[in-house]
């Protein structure tokens, strides 16, 4: 993915350097802003705020002002057949949300931006290019003692274009594509729990069992839990931390063709996230199906681990 | 089964609601999750204060029973707990107040999607039935002890 479709180009980028805590040794520093950076932009044109959440009526309980809902399972999937929504159908969104090709979208969320990192990769998904993550989400947000609101902002609908085509051969992986990944030995990455890695669990912690019928993991995949990435307080962690923990203790190489795979898709949108505007990994795909596919088919290969 | 009356006012309450006012409603209740809390001075009769596996954060059932028998539960959630089972923590205090502890364990969980609307009740919000869960467990353990109370008293020499 080219560097420049985060919206702004490193020139400009440079320009708010003050704002930084955010890593310029990042391969695309210009896909984060703090939390300062937002609180004073949080009017400006050509931006639209968004919060995804895993916590279905957060954003109802206050929001950062002027920031639009978009909810996973109503806005972004399909309602009939597991998959996304349809490229008309995110053009409606786009558009009652008043967002246009143009406008640089900002996702935040719940669960150290689990969601926003999964709503980003649907956004994403539909071509569109100008794309960030608030780093730390929304607990940093409301740590930090900034204002919330209850206020729905209501902005003019817009005619966003309807794509011609989604980017699953891209940055999506199919439940065949990760079978041939695991059967190449190329980079497989399991981003879940050890417990859930190592089919001791099927379920991951703090969560009630989400109807798998078999544990373990994807033959070949190695173990990377998502929240390897992360500091306590949700921020990413640093460039070189990441590339110790990716590069160095995991392998991976720049040419790499990598698939990353969690339960439903959004620990590993996040460590998609990590991979490749982080680290720069030109070819990383989430598998989405991930392990509620995998766990339930039939004949697929499974290992498990002590 | 019937519902307690007080629960099942507030499921009338949600079921001629359209989905906009059921959220609405839901919020309204998670906002006064915090007046159920334990109150200064207020002694219990059971206290269950832990944090399951199941669940995101430390969840307490406090339980008080009146000298009519009639069960009193408070509860404390912990920072991370979702919206609805906040929701539901207040909606199960209200409506639940004052019932048997044999009448709590029998309150069947079949009127939780009346209230939370089919929309909300998703893969990553059943942890809405959890605190029912929580309250039966608090309940029965309440009743067993009682059970061997009786018992051991039964037991002892004239």
């Amino acid at each position: 993915m080219p560097w420049h479709s985060c919206g702004f180009d490193r020139v400009t980028f440079t320009d708010y350097n003050h704002y930084m805590s955010i890593d310029s040794n990042y391969a695309h520093p210009e896909a984060l802003v703090t939390t300062e950076w937002v609180a004073d932009h949080l009017k400006d044109e050509g931006i639209r705020i968004i919060e995804s959440n895993e916590d279905v009526l957060l954003y109802d309980m206050g929001h950062l002002p002027g920031a639009v809902h978009i909810d996973w399972q109503r806005d972004l999937q399909d309602h009939t057949i597991r998959d996304y929504i349809q490229p008309s159908v995110f053009a409606e969104l786009c558009s009652r949300n008043g967002i246009t090709p143009e406008t640089t979208c900002i996702f935040y969320g719940d669960k150290s931006n689990w969601w926003s990192c999964y709503a980003l990769w649907v956004f994403r998904l539909f071509g569109h290019e100008k794309v960030k993550i608030m780093d730390g989400g929304r607990d940093k947000w409301i740590a930090e003692g900034r204002p919330l609101t209850r206020e729905v902002p209501r902005y003019d609908a817009t005619s966003y274009p309807v794509p011609t085509m989604r980017r699953d051969k891209e940055i999506r992986a199919f439940y065949e594509e990760a079978l041939a990944q695991s059967r190449s030995g190329l980079p497989l990455i399991d981003v879940r729990s050890p417990g859930e890695y190592k089919g001791l669990v099927t379920h991951m912690p703090e969560y009630p069992q989400e109807g798998v019928l078999r544990g373990g993991h994807i033959p070949g995949a190695r173990s990377v839990p998502w929240k390897e990435a992360v500091n306590a307080d949700a921020t990413f962690k640093s460039a070189a931390e990441l590339a110790k923990i990716y590069r160095e203790d995991l392998g991976l190489k720049d040419d790499d063709a990598i698939v990353a795979y969690c339960r439903i898709g959004e620990r590993s949108s996040h460590t998609w996230f990590v991979l490749n505007y982080l680290l720069g990994f030109g070819n990383v795909r989430n598998y989405d199906g991930s392990w509620t596919e995998w766990g339930n088919r039939v004949g697929a290969p499974i290992e498990k681990s002590v | 089964m019937s519902y307690p009356p007080k629960l099942n006012a507030i499921i009338a309450l949600f079921s001629d609601l359209p989905d906009a006012e059921k959220r609405e409603t839901l919020i309204a209740y998670a906002d006064q999750a915090r007046s159920q809390e334990p109150k200064e001075g207020e002694t219990f009769d059971l206290e269950d204060i832990r944090k399951d596996e199941e669940c995101t954060d430390t969840v307490a059932v406090f339980l008080r029973l009146d000298e009519q028998g009639g069960a009193h539960f408070r509860v404390t959630l912990g920072p991370q707990v979702q919206t609805l089972t906040k929701a539901m923590s207040s909606i199960l205090c209200k409506g639940l107040d004052g019932i048997t502890p044999e009448e709590v364990l029998a309150i069947p969980a079949d009127f939780v999607p009346k209230i939370v609307g089919a929309e909300l009740v998703r893969l990553r919000s059943q942890t809405v039935y959890y605190l029912l869960t929580r309250m039966k467990g608090v309940a029965k353990v309440w009743l067993n002890r009682r059970r061997s109370e009786a018992a051991e008293g039964e037991d002892s020499p004239a």
